[in-house]
């Protein structure tokens, strides 16, 4: 009892006051813990989950009367709460928590502390999180106010500071701690030496400006972010285009961006006022979420999950709440609702996503970003720059060849004799012509476009090519082809094909690139109003291709014209305004200019232009590729087909057709009649300039030319496109997607809409910031809001400490364990947001860790008197200095450097190590340098992460995690004993310090203990080392062979002049230093 | 989670359940099984909540969503009506996957298969399974189960940690977590994939610990040279020298501890001493070599290839003697959307005889009574034909949430009993529906833990197995 009540003064900062039993429990200390744990699931915040109509986090209705008629809670009155007689109670049908909430009675010292409380007049308190932090220690230095507030906690339990570690201990500490890597020999040697009173602090310094400092950060960041180089989920494939912001990451922590910047640009830095490409490329932190392929998948159920990660991430990162609790109900704890769970929802789900990335292609999912070096962004501005030169041309060329066939023809001249021919021979550019009326002897359908065939023998199918070249030459036979499910049926004219919408027909042209100008036309017949179905496309499938390549749909009963790179956020897509008729013949055209934009894609219904609707009007990369290079009729994989439909008369063209042209395609004979017309003088103004456009368009050479010019500088621009890599990015739409209450969390449940917002308990949104993103990072990011600093500052202490001052650093609600220095937490928050002027450190990451390591409390040395130990065996109480074995990058980062193994070079695309074919999922092992990368760096499979890595407790980066464990378990022997990793690095640093010492062993292997442990072993110690190397060398001697083994694993070679049994000898016992405490452990 | 309290036997036994004399492996019986389990008691239950029905699982998972309606559940009605549609009033407008949604026709296919009754219970199987059929009476066939999830990753992780969305801690975890190590010098939670099988990847997070400490994760023992991931020594290290280095080591770490008296040490040198001695179990359980013949024989000739589903039925009942408290196999390979009768009658040979000879192996050593034995995929399968269908074609099965069935023997489960009906379309659950998460509670149930009161506290919530569901399924208790 005495243990607890002086625990609770000490978070108080009443200590001063506390006299040994005196103090009365309060409300945040000691109540709500356990009102929390025991009662709110049924009393408390969530409305739907409320019993007897009684709320017990508010202090109001807490104790108010109830139906009943009872009070729970009656300050002051002991007799007339009701709360106390209940949980006392030994009836089942009366105690609380009832007995089917297994949550068991209340201990004898809650239910002191409840009874007290109520006594005292139970009293609430606002719950800290949701309170400003206070500045309560002007006159200090932050390093001083941490050591204040620390010494008076310590000294209620009588305790006070360890001394300062050992310098060398100390600097193995902060060179783990600010680089992640140990300190060199020379740099043990030149702090010890150093006696100024600076010297530590010019330690700091120089570490904090080391670009290792970016790398040893950056590495916490990767596990909030879940950050990963696979997609995860189901099929896990490869990701490879995340590290650039994996880079930028480190370039900022290096820079040492502001906190409130990095923060701001990774949730909104493209809506940042002209948002340079690292702002954009920083807001890759919202996409680093899994993503799912397995075919069947809903997408909008990805989509949602999607979202939901989004909100999560950013719960736990920079809120410390667990926002998920509330996707399916009010949070049962802390004040957030459901519907202000979907007002962060709304901020989130307004980019231009599919919920599953393609399978068949690998195309970057949207929105995204080009990776672009200046040389690339030049060329593609030159390749841009040439494209509307040759579209000016081709304008000018146009209006000329316009002009000049006007007058010609108004000054009487004839006709020229070329263009007669072509109007009296069909249409140009006709790629092939389906009648349908019946089925060859092969079982195809003959195209008009084709010799008729030969009656012989059927060849097979041609094989559909794979290539992205633009313009195959069709083959000589462009027949169709069907399986026997699609019948023939009679038809206006003829026979027309009756499509099944499970079986396609399928046809041996169409690979248009996206520059290409070219045009469809056919009659069709709907079966019905469809919700919908693919007319036709050039496509491998649905959303496991994205859709690749162009369709034309029936979208809930309209026509929808689209080309596609990647569904939905890289196409451009119109929609006919009208509806399509149903059970009736009708003839639609589609064409494409070859712009790659909305306003280039045209639809004809029954030979006129419809108005159509953009639904999307973005296309940067290129339609063909992805499988499925040639028009198919009808149907697509997993996708609705055009099921009892109709089709007749389906042609394809290699042009774009003029109006006049598709008014032909739906009434043949219209240009005979034109030029009739024209040739008799009877020619309306109207139909004169369709003549005189139907001449510019086609006949002359002049224009035909500038057009090939426009299309060759399109292609080169294309081509350009093609090249860089691009990273997922947020970008939001131009309109706003609707958000939605999802009932019990489902995807498919949508309750009331929702705006963007924030929640009721948290600061308001700032007024005059836009509902989006970017208000909502600045809403964030105000020095008053009381969670963003504490939740960060809080997790830097824990990067040092082992430990949070808050220990569920990813929790800082109304369930974390209090701190047990709240006002330590406070204070460095404080000052950690506000700006310089006032006293605190604007946001500056490296000043507020130097002042938290520069602290006589991060100083100490890492272990206390026994009792202290064992009492405080996490060390809240700060009364030692950290200890905790390292991390895992850290633990492999060490031993590569100290074998001098160790590449150094920040960035680039991740690299695989040794023991990644031993991953659950093995993916082969690199060679030469990517054996030796830090550990940052090294390829991360969610499903498979490296196997080394993952024994020391990495997390497997499917979700946001703010806190590792620290596990110490018999595999880690396995590891550090067995793997290649470590027995090659053992080998090459005994090799190094036999050859630096002319082979004598006993300095080589001190010298080595020393970089291992960042000290010099003692007398016994090196009697040990003696010892080890003796029996090892002997064993050696009788196992000559077993040397040799040894010296063999890993790709350094072995050093030359060293006997192979002295050497093997070595570098066992220094294999077995690799596994010491002292190189392990942070001490 | 580090060990930090002071070096005591409660500290050192952790995972591993190391044991301070270090007993030895050599003739395994029964009655060490007994005496260790009487000294037993690592988890964060001190007793069980209820009677210990069984001590240990073997689960056998078949990954893909094997076919109930070719497996276990025949309609006659479906051969009846072969070729024919789907009436809308058995679907209810039920959703289906993307695979099959689209499809403009969804045509009812029946079985190609002869069933027949056998044994006491009148458990009705498909002639693929003899051997299954030959030991019916050992088993409870639960045909009424069902789930939510309609596509492989979530429908596995769902199975195997009761939420579709990875990140919660699987199964054996759980009961890790829970009731702690019986094994002296194996891990307790152990996974064992068949080795080479095509069909629907499998992820580690299926058997991870999620938010509960990372000690109790699964450990996957691989089908290689290396059960353990660098179990093996590196080459020109042996045995002896490696005791010799860690005699080293021990010493090095006892004299920091007389310097630095920190529980981080000691328990640093009883990890040590635990890996040495792991270094001879691992091998020792993976090695058949001490095994009858006519052991080996009744398991098939698969079970002297290492990694095939019989050497993994072998392995782990051979881990179950020595203590594993949950070993998880997983046979993929049952998705079969096409090609359905050649390709499940491969599976039924890979499969129906090592699971048989398991159940009577168990017997035969008195462990069935008390070893829980699961056999079953993530979902079922349509009883429509996947694309297009033409009677007696070559026919594939959708997924199917809606029903499937499962069998669950030994353990505390009621013997030659078949549980739950499904209507004459092989489509819905019309009787005694079992859904994933009452499966999960009975599972729980049988090891003596009430499944609502197995909790653990995780950004503050407590989290169990069941979420906030499942029922105890009584009807199917012995």
């Amino acid at each position: 009892m005495q243990r607890v009540l002086m625990s609770a003064g000490a978070w108080l900062g009443l200590l001063a006051t506390v006299a040994a039993g005196g103090e009365p429990p309060t409300y945040n200390s000691d109540i709500r813990p356990i009102l929390s744990e025991n009662c709110f699931a049924c009393h408390g915040p969530d409305a739907k989950a409320r019993e007897a109509g009684l709320r017990l986090d508010i202090a109001d209705q807490a104790t108010a009367e109830l139906e009943s008629g009872l009070r729970a809670i009656a300050p002051g009155d002991l007799d007339s709460s009701e709360l106390l007689a209940r949980v006392s109670s030994a009836d089942p049908d009366l105690v609380m928590p009832p007995p089917e909430a297994k949550l068991g009675r209340l201990s004898a010292e809650d239910r002191e502390k409840l009874t007290a409380w109520i006594e005292a007049g139970a009293e609430y308190e606002p719950h800290w999180t949701f309170v400003s932090p206070k500045h309560a220690q002007p006159t200090l230095t932050p390093a001083g106010s941490i050591d204040a507030i620390v010494a008076e906690g310590l000294a209620v339990r009588g305790l006070t500071f360890q001394p300062e570690a050992e310098k060398t201990t100390l600097i193995r500490r902060v060179s783990f701690d600010l680089t992640g890597l140990p300190p060199s020999l020379a740099e043990i040697d030149a702090f010890v030496a150093d006696a100024s009173p600076a010297a530590y602090e010019n330690l700091l310094d120089r570490l904090l400006a080391s670009p290792r400092y970016g790398e040893r950060m950056a590495a916490d960041w990767l596990d909030l972010a879940r950050y990963s180089d696979s997609y995860g989920f189901q099929v896990d494939r490869e990701r490879p285009y995340m590290w650039p912001w994996r880079d930028w990451v480190i370039e900022a922590f290096n820079d040492n961006l502001p906190w409130d910047d990095f923060t701001r640009w990774q949730l909104a830095g493209d809506l940042l006022p002209n948002a340079t490409a690292q702002q954009r490329l920083a807001t890759a932190f919202n996409r680093l979420h899994q993503q799912e392929a397995e075919g069947g998948s809903v997408e909008e159920e990805y989509r949602v999950a999607y979202v939901n990660d989004r909100v999560t991430t950013f719960g736990t990162t920079f809120l410390g709440l667990t926002l998920e609790c509330c996707r399916c109900h009010d949070h049962k704890f802390d004040p957030v609702s459901q519907k202000e769970y979907y007002q962060f929802f709304a901020f989130f789900d307004d980019v231009d996503e599919a919920g599953l990335y393609s399978f068949f292609t690998q195309s970057t999912p949207t929105p995204k970003m080009p990776l672009l070096d200046s040389a690339a962004a030049t060329a593609r501005a030159a390749a841009d720059a040439r494209v509307v030169e040759a579209e000016a041309q081709l304008a000018a060329r146009e209006q000329q060849a316009r002009q000049t066939f006007a007058s010609a023809f108004a000054n009487g001249e004839p006709i020229p004799d070329a263009f007669l021919t072509q109007l009296a021979s069909g249409l140009p550019g006709e790629l092939v012509h389906y009648t349908f009326d019946e089925r060859r002897a092969d079982g195809k359908f003959q195209s008009l476009t084709d010799p008729p065939p030969e009656p012989a023998e059927a060849e097979p199918a041609a094989e559909q090519s794979e290539s992205e070249e633009a313009k195959p030459e069709p083959p000589a036979d462009r027949a169709a082809t069907s399986p026997s499910e699609n019948t023939l049926v009679a038809s206006r004219d003829g026979q027309a094909v009756h499509l099944t919408g499970d079986h396609a027909v399928t046809t041996p042209v169409g690979n248009f690139r996206r520059s290409h100008p070219f045009s469809v036309a056919t009659w069709i017949k709907p079966a019905a109003v469809y919700d919908r179905a693919v007319v036709f496309h050039r496509s491998q499938a649905w959303t496991d291709a994205a859709s690749r390549g162009y369709e034309l749909l029936v979208d809930r009963g309209h026509l929808q014209w689209s080309l596609i790179h990647f569904w939905p956020g890289d196409a451009v897509s119109v929609r006919a305004a009208e509806p399509l008729p149903v059970d009736t013949w009708t003839h639609v055209c589609v064409t494409s200019d070859g712009s790659s934009t909305a306003a280039g894609l045209k639809i004809f219904i029954n030979g006129r232009p419809v108005a159509t609707e953009i639904i999307r009007d973005r296309l940067t990369r290129e339609m063909t590729g992805g499988g499925g290079d040639t028009i198919r009729i009808g149907e697509r994989m997993r996708d609705n087909g055009f099921k009892e439909g109709e089709v007749d008369e389906f042609r394809v063209f290699d042009r774009m057709l003029l109006p006049i042209e598709v008014r032909e395609t739906f009434a043949p004979g219209t240009l005979s009649e034109l030029h009739a017309g024209v040739a008799a003088g009877t020619a309306t103004p109207a139909d004169l300039e369709a003549f005189v456009s139907l001449y510019a368009g086609t006949a002359d050479a002049a224009v035909a030319e500038a057009r090939a010019a426009v299309e060759a500088a399109r292609l080169a621009r294309d081509d350009l496109a093609e090249k860089p890599a691009e990273v997922m990015v947020m970008r939001d739409m131009d309109r706003p997607k609707v958000a939605y209450v999802l009932e019990r969390g489902d995807y498919d449940k949508r309750g009331a809409a929702v705006s963007p917002g924030t929640p009721a308990v948290l600061p308001p949104f700032p007024e005059g910031q836009p509902r989006n993103r970017l208000g909502l990072a600045r809403w964030l990011t105000d020095p008053e809001h009381p969670l963003l600093a504490r939740v960060t500052v809080n997790r830097i202490w824990q990067s040092l400490f082992g430990i949070g001052l808050v220990p569920s650093s990813e929790d800082l609600g109304s369930q974390a364990k209090p701190a047990e220095y709240p006002q330590l937490l406070d204070e460095l928050a404080w000052r950690f947001s506000h700006p310089a002027a006032d006293g605190g450190l604007d946001w500056n990451l490296k000043e507020l860790i130097k002042q938290i390591m520069l602290s006589k409390t991060y100083r100490q040395r890492s272990i206390a008197d026994a009792r202290t130990m064992a009492d405080d065996p996490q060390n809240m109480w700060l009364a030692r200095g950290p200890r905790h074995r390292l991390p895992a990058e850290m633990i492999r980062d060490n031993a590569l450097a100290a074998a001098g193994l160790l590449v150094e070079r920040i960035g680039g695309p991740p690299v695989k190590t040794y023991d990644l074919p031993d991953s659950f999922k093995p993916t082969a092992a690199g060679s030469g340098e990517d054996l030796f990368r830090r550990s940052l760096y090294t390829f991360w499979r969610r499903t498979g992460p490296g196997p080394v890595l993952e024994a020391f407790d990495v997390p497997n980066r499917v979700v946001c995690v703010a806190k590792r464990d620290t596990t110490n378990t018999p595999l880690h022997a396995f590891v550090l004993l067995n793997a290649t990793q470590f027995v090659e690095a053992s080998r090459v640093l005994a090799q190094e310090k036999l050859l630096q010492h002319e082979a004598a062993p006993q300095p080589a292997l001190e010298e080595s203990f020393h970089v291992l442990t960042s000290r010099l072993p003692d007398e016994e110690e090196q009697a040990i080392l003696a010892s080890m190397y003796a029996a090892q060398r002997a064993w050696y001697q009788q196992h000559p062979e077993a040397a040799d083994e040894l010296l063999g694993v890993g790709e350094t070679p072995r050093a030359e002049g060293l006997a192979a049994i002295d050497l093997a000898a070595a570098t066992s016992v220094i294999n077995a230093l690799m596994n010491y405490d002292g190189c392990v452990v942070k001490r | 989670m580090s060990i930090t309290s002071p070096l005591s036997r409660r500290s050192l036994l952790g995972h591993f359940g190391l044991s301070a004399g270090g007993i030895g492996l050599g003739g395994l019986a029964l009655a060490s099984l007994l005496q260790r389990e009487a000294s037993a008691g690592t988890g964060v239950l001190a007793e069980p909540h209820l009677p210990v029905k069984a001590k240990r699982v073997i689960y056998l998972f078949q990954s893909g969503g094997p076919s109930q309606l070719d497996l276990f559940d025949d309609k006659p009605k479906l051969r009846e009506m072969d070729g024919q549609q789907l009436p809308d009033s058995v679907r209810a407008g039920q959703r289906l996957t993307g695979m099959s949604g689209n499809q403009s026709s969804i045509p009812l296919v029946g079985s190609p298969f002869t069933f027949t009754k056998h044994g006491e219970g009148g458990a009705t199987l498909c002639d693929q399974l003899p051997n299954t059929a030959r030991v019916a009476d050992k088993i409870c066939f639960i045909r009424s189960m069902y789930t939510e999830s309609i596509n492989h990753g979530p429908g596995v992780t769902f199975m195997q940690s009761g939420s579709q969305i990875p990140g919660r801690p699987s199964i054996g975890a759980w009961l890790d977590y829970g009731l702690g190590s019986l094994a002296d010098d194996l891990p307790s939670f152990v996974v064992l994939v068949t080795k080479d099988k095509g069909g629907q990847p499998l992820m580690s997070h299926l058997w991870g610990a999620g938010f509960l400490p990372p000690k109790h994760q699964g450990v996957r023992f691989r089908s290689g040279a290396e059960p353990v991931l660098s179990i093996n020594n590196p080459p020109g290290v042996s045995r002896e020298s490696r005791r010799a280095v860690l005699d080293g080591l021990r010493q090095l770490h006892e004299h920091e501890f007389a310097q630095l008296p920190d529980s981080e040490i000691t328990a640093r040198i009883a990890n040590y001493e635990m890996a040495y001695r792991m270094q001879a179990s691992v091998p020792e359980v993976t090695d058949f070599s001490d095994e009858p013949q006519h052991v080996l024989d009744a398991y098939g000739p698969d079970a002297q290839k290492p990694g095939s589903f019989a050497a993994n039925c072998l392995l782990a009942r051979r881990l179950a003697e020595r203590g594993v408290r949950f070993i998880q196999l997983y046979h993929p390979g049952w998705d079969h959307h096409g090609g359905l009768k050649g390709a499940l009658t491969r599976q039924c040979q890979e499969t129906d005889k090592p699971s048989a000879a398991l159940l009577d192996d168990l017997a035969d050593r008195g462990m069935l009574d008390d070893t829980l034995v699961v056999w079953g995929g993530e979902f079922g399968r349509t009883n429509y034909g996947q694309g297009h269908y033409a009677p007696g074609s070559n026919f594939g099965r959708d997924h199917h949430p809606r029903c499937f069935t499962m069998w669950l023997a030994g353990g505390g489960v009621k013997p030659a009993t078949t549980w739950g009906e499904t209507c004459e379309f092989g489509y819905n659950v019309v009787k005694d529906g079992v859904h994933v998460h009452d499966l999960h509670a009975t599972m729980l149930h049988l090891l003596g833990i009430d499944h609502e009161r197995l909790t653990y506290k995780f950004q503050g919530r407590r989290y169990r197995l069941t979420d906030v569901h499942g029922r105890v399924v009584n009807g199917i208790l012995a």
